[in-house]
């Protein structure tokens, strides 16, 4: 491949490079290897404590001693990021069909749509619990008008399609906006060909603006996977990990800073969650990036 | 591991940074203040129980005032939630000079780094200074003092017990003739006869990350079912099973508790909520500790509250409230203004500032001396009586077995009482953790 840049102009472009780079080695490099060295150790987080090498230990611990926990955890874990990427991603879909169209409003409902992306997650864990409290709270008297009532967050059935619906309302402004800056891109002569031709607005969608913007939904599928599988904060906010949802973002805040302030435990969960989280994201972009190759 | 290869304590502390910078997003609900560290500003941590929060503010104001210098409070979610990684970062960061503990004692059965809670683990590696010496102790309960003591050290000012039972009201006892129950049979008429007048008998909340507050029906019912044991102490050894038919006797009622006499949803129920809940006269009783009576009567200063012990037995003689020791003091040994700090503890021991938070937080005083608040009132001849168990009792271990471990034992004990596994099934599966973590 011949490169654009030559000599001098070379030499800039890696100077550039350096102070990004430096950036993602301190805060992306760096404490990822520092994990993996603290979870073969059995360092407490005491000033003063002599921290030990203790090999595999921890991951002994973890898959043998408390294989049950382990197993729950990677389930639920799947179980969330399974439920948010799909379900984030066709309502996305959906609502970026609509939206990229031109209406009176559009931008109020763009903006509307938009709006919970800006929101802390205290915040937005703090208004799901009020608008979704058993006692009193709008849901439980809308569920009232039915002759029935719910736990809510509280309840083994429904907390985590809640959990995973929060997260999904969170997130999903990004995920549209993604969506329609595809939507734009894709040519009108096209879609004017194909209304000429006697297609359907489906059949348009789905043979012309789809497979034309597939690259954000490369963008979006592996955003929504890569973010989901390693949160926590929305479950330590909305349910602390019970009613199954002890994802392994949960398990490993619990077991580092709840409750024992075991770290190499805690630094051990957190490395099978990258590897899980590499696993996954990386066949997805296999997946869809040939996809977009034969698509194009 | 036979290769026992020590990394450079500098060079361990580096990696905690890594690794707390990578993982902690400030998602904690957490009240900060203004930041910077000087040597005239004290750092005190504490979690969020309003009254005690509103009395130490008012302690931090005339601390001020009397020796001019700044105090700062941070506080975060309660003590099982959200508290901890404060806690954390306290100690390793060095960001506090007082921080408030759960007592630690009675220290767990096998001691190792996968059975010692963060706290015990800092008791046992010295990241408490020492208060022996200190003229205030000696006005304090030994035993209650004794709670956050080890090896001869006293590391904690226990500030005072808080006993957990049900609370009713009276109003409602009044309207329907009704007679405060003393045996579990004569509980289990009250809330019957109760729920025929269409009353929801018992108000609890469990849910944003309470579920270990179903100890407020395991233990007295434990307790009482079992007075010739220490239980928690019996099951921690294999002593006792939790297989015992007592224990499943234990599981039952409390099933039946939950199912029958609390609120519908109650595990969805925040318990932050709860105390305003019952003084709003959703429940004739609120199930709950004593910590939250100043709250229920600041929602409602006219509501006329009585006080019971849970009654987990039929014989009356064995049914008292269950105390645990609560908020501890302790000062912390990386802290720049320890001597600062050790003056705040003795300011916070004076007379007129302990009996302000005795009467704020409604505590039963660990101070010898007489205090009064208007729990004492409430709780009559109860106040300041029960069987001590503490909230994270010696038998759950930190990272030990599945089953075991706190969040684990509580959720699917919540599972039993929501009727998916039957008392049975539970006391199995604690018992297999059991023999597990005794190998």
């Amino acid at each position: 491949m011949n490169s654009v840049f030559k000599g001098r102009q070379l030499l800039w472009v890696y100077g550039l490079m350096i102070p990004g780079l430096l950036v993602f080695l301190l805060f992306g490099i760096v404490p990822t290897a520092a994990s993996l060295v603290i979870s073969l150790t059995d360092y407490l987080g005491i000033p003063g404590v002599p921290v030990h090498f203790v090999g595999l230990a921890n991951y002994v611990t973890l898959f043998i001693n408390n294989l049950p926990s382990m197993k729950q955890s990677v389930e639920d874990t799947l179980m969330f990021a399974g439920g948010v990427t799909v379900f984030q991603n066709l309502i996305g879909l959906g609502l970026a069909y609509v939206l990229s169209k031109r209406f009176p409003g559009v931008g109020f409902f763009r903006t509307l749509v938009f709006l919970p992306a800006v929101l802390g997650v205290t915040i937005i864990g703090l208004t799901w619990s009020l608008l979704l409290s058993p006692s009193g709270g709008p849901g439980a008297s809308l569920l009232g008008l039915f002759g029935t009532s719910s736990a809510f967050f509280g309840s083994n059935t429904w907390a985590l399609p809640l959990v995973i619906f929060v997260q999904i309302w969170a997130n999903l402004g990004f995920t549209t906006v993604v969506y329609i800056a595809g939507m734009n891109t894709v040519p009108r002569d096209f879609l004017e060909a194909a209304k000429i031709d006697g297609l359907t607005e489906w059949a348009s969608f789905w043979r012309i603006t789809f497979p034309l913007i597939a690259p954000a939904l490369t963008v979006n599928l592996t955003l929504a996977a890569a973010g989901s599988l390693r949160t926590y904060d929305i479950i330590y906010v909305l349910t602390d990990g019970v009613h199954n949802t002890n994802t392994l973002g949960m398990y490993m805040f619990n077991t580092a800073f709840q409750g024992s302030g075991n770290l190499g435990l805690g630094a051990a969960i957190g490395i099978i969650q990258f590897v899980l989280t590499v696993i996954v994201v990386l066949a997805l972009q296999r997946y869809l990036t040939r996809r977009e190759e034969a698509m194009s | 591991m036979g290769i026992a290869k020590k990394l450079s304590p500098i060079a361990a502390l580096a990696l905690s940074g890594s690794v707390l910078a990578a993982w902690g997003p400030a998602t904690m609900a957490a009240s900060h203040h203004a930041a910077g560290t000087s040597n005239k500003t004290l750092k005190i941590i504490m979690w969020v129980n309003p009254p005690a929060v509103a009395a130490v503010n008012k302690i931090d104001a005339a601390f001020q005032k009397k020796y001019g210098v700044k105090v700062q409070l941070e506080t975060a979610a309660n003590d099982q939630a959200g508290y901890g990684a404060l806690q954390q970062t306290a100690v390793q960061g060095g960001t506090a000079d007082i921080m408030a503990i759960e007592p630690f004692d009675p220290m767990p059965y096998k001691q190792n780094t996968t059975t010692l809670s963060s706290v015990q683990e800092w008791a046992e590696h010295g990241v408490f200074a020492p208060l022996n010496g200190q003229s205030y102790l000696s006005h304090f309960s030994k035993t209650d003092l004794g709670a956050a003591a080890y090896k001869g050290k006293d590391y904690g000012l226990v500030t005072g017990v808080y006993q957990t039972g049900l609370f009713y009201n009276k109003a409602i006892f009044a309207k329907y003739h009704l007679a405060v129950p003393s045996t579990y049979n004569q509980f289990v008429q009250l809330s019957k006869k109760l729920k025929s007048h269409g009353v929801t008998p018992v108000w609890t909340g469990i849910g944003n990350g309470a579920t270990f507050y179903l100890e407020f029906a395991m233990f007295p019912l434990m307790l009482d079912q079992l007075p010739q044991y220490s239980v928690s102490s019996a099951l921690a050894s294999g002593k006792l099973k939790w297989t015992n038919p007592a224990m499943i006797t234990t599981f039952a009622h409390e099933r039946a508790f939950f199912s029958n006499d609390v609120e519908k949803n109650f595990a969805g129920q925040n318990w932050q909520q709860m105390p305003g809940d019952f003084a709003a006269g959703k429940a004739a009783m609120l199930l709950d500790g004593s910590w939250d009576l100043p709250s229920v009567l600041k929602a409602n200063p006219h509501m006329k509250i009585g006080f019971f012990p849970f009654p987990g037995s039929n014989k009356a003689a064995n049914n008292q409230p269950v105390a645990n020791p609560d908020l501890t003091w302790t000062v912390l040994n990386n802290s720049k203004n320890k001597g600062l700090a050790e003056k705040w503890l003795a300011f916070f021991a004076s007379k007129p500032e302990y009996s302000q938070y005795v009467s704020m937080t409604g505590i039963s005083p660990s101070e010898m001396g007489s205090y009064h608040n208007q729990d004492a009132t409430i709780m009559g001849k109860w106040f300041g009586v029960g069987r001590v168990i503490q909230q994270s009792p010696n038998f759950l271990v930190a990272s030990g077995p599945n089953y075991l471990q706190p969040t684990n034992f509580w959720s699917e004990q919540l599972n039993m009482v929501q009727g998916q596994v039957s008392p049975k099934a539970l006391a199995k599966v604690y018992q297999s953790a059991q023999q597990q973590a005794l190998k």
